[in-house]
């Protein structure tokens, strides 16, 4: 008589740990990861036929519905770097500082965009240690507190973001130009930090 | 009329049926629901590209790819030619950046997998949230530790109203790795730590109270100057509008 009951035993605790199972994820608790996109039961207009943002389009030869803007044109309140990486001389006329007051707003907006963009190679402390360097994927990047760096002219850093230096290449796309000198007066407290601290 | 095992037959035939079809439907009503359906979502990109290794490891910040969140609606994939700033010197030979290598030559970009999604009738605009100190992982989820990354929240109607409704709860504040602006100086040695919050949200909400009348879901938050020198002031997080407009326009 043993025998026949276990069976069932296991069974009936296998479908009540699938039940214990499903009820989790129908309940959102366990996330069930699809490589297949979701099923839509009632699509309505969820996908319209438009163009959004960065959106694929068979109809061009690039695929892309975001097109290029016309050869020799730039678009409105956009300005242009046009200095290439070997105008040195001329980027310090062609770049005016325009000594903005160096609030603690103006800083800190400098401290974000030298974190987002400058601190992926140059440290969020701008003596280039870091978790790239780090690693060696990158050797080579100066130090931008030592001797050198201290005493180039704001409107030569400027030069430098906006057209890049060796391997370093432009961020006149990711950065503003106002962002650009918020940028460099941070870039010089900390400087002067760390000189302070040598 | 019919015999007695006919009888129970049907009997027991539409007590099976109906069980058989209230599970089926349970299990269809709860699977279609957007945290079921929609969540977990994960599809393979045509580079592997780990946010692990680029966020988590290396600390890159978000808005270094993602650059111009602060500014659109949309947040933009970035450009091939963002890969290529740090791929020139960094792995140049790797096979898996083949693609990458192809899409610079070609000028044809990659076809990079959408995950997050709201319908095309609905309305998302990252730059109104970024302003406003709410950090990605909000609505996103920590991505810094995500190898490939999955949809992470619903995105449903009901779950966007939740925190329009309730911020305190479901929203993070601005963290560094995230690169939000907070309009405040921060000390360096908290940049390094990924959980660290700037300006936690509760802290931010008292100031925004609802508009009575008319009450069109309308909410009233203590604006700061839109701009201060030509950078674009962060706004304080408070309770979201609830009028349709909002989203639907």
């Amino acid at each position: 008589m043993n025998a026949p009951r276990k069976i069932p035993i296991l069974v009936l605790v296998l479908i009540g740990a699938l039940g214990i199972f499903t009820t989790l994820v129908l309940a959102g608790r366990i996330t069930w990861f699809a490589e297949q996109p979701p099923m839509e039961y009632l699509p309505n207009m969820d996908h319209q036929f438009k163009a959004i943002p960065q959106s694929g389009n068979s109809f061009f030869a690039d695929r892309k519905s975001l097109r290029d803007p016309v050869e020799g044109t730039v678009a409105r309140g956009v300005e242009v770097y046009l200095l290439g990486q070997g105008d040195v001389d001329s980027a310090e006329v062609h770049n005016v500082d325009p000594n903005l007051k160096q609030s603690t707003f103006l800083l800190s907006r400098g401290q974000n965009r030298f974190n987002v963009f400058c601190a992926a190679c140059h440290n969020f402390d701008a003596k280039s240690r870091s978790k790239l360097v780090q690693r060696g994927s990158w050797v080579g990047i100066p130090d931008l507190t030592m001797e050198h760096a201290r005493t180039l002219s704001n409107a030569r850093i400027f030069h430098i973001i906006s057209s890049g230096q060796n391997l370093m290449p432009s961020y006149a796309d990711k950065i503003q130009p106002i962002d650009r000198w918020a940028v460099i007066y941070y870039l010089r407290t900390l400087q002067a930090r760390a000189v302070k601290s040598q | 009329m019919f015999s007695r095992r006919f009888d129970l037959a049907v009997k027991y035939g539409v007590v099976a049926l109906g069980g058989v079809a209230t599970i089926v439907f349970a299990i269809v009503y709860f699977a279609a629901r957007n945290q079921v359906a929609d969540v977990g979502y994960r599809p393979q990109q045509p580079v592997p590209f780990s946010h692990k290794l680029h966020t988590g490891e290396l600390q890159i910040s978000c808005q270094y790819c993602h650059a111009g969140v602060e500014m659109s609606a949309h947040s933009p994939i970035p450009t091939t030619q963002t890969c290529m700033n740090c791929h020139t010197a960094v792995k140049p030979e790797s096979p898996r950046l083949a693609r990458v290598r192809e899409s610079m030559e070609t000028g044809i970009p990659i076809e990079w997998v959408r995950i997050h999604k709201v319908p095309d009738y609905a309305h998302f605009n990252h730059s109104r949230h970024i302003r406003a100190q709410i950090d990605c992982k909000s609505c996103h989820g920590p991505v810094e530790s995500m190898g490939v990354v999955s949809q992470y929240k619903p995105l449903s109607m009901g779950w966007c109203l939740d925190c329009h409704r309730n911020p305190a709860d479901n929203i993070v504040g601005a963290r560094p790795i995230s690169g939000v602006f907070t309009g405040q100086l921060h000390d360096v040695n908290n940049l390094l730590d990924s959980t660290y919050i700037f300006t936690p949200i509760a802290a931010q909400i008292g100031e925004s109270k609802p508009i009575v009348s008319p009450s069109f879901g309308m909410v009233e938050t203590a604006l700061p100057a839109h701009e201060v020198d030509g950078i674009p002031h962060p706004k304080k997080a408070g309770l979201g509008p609830e009028n349709c407009s909002t989203c639907h326009y």
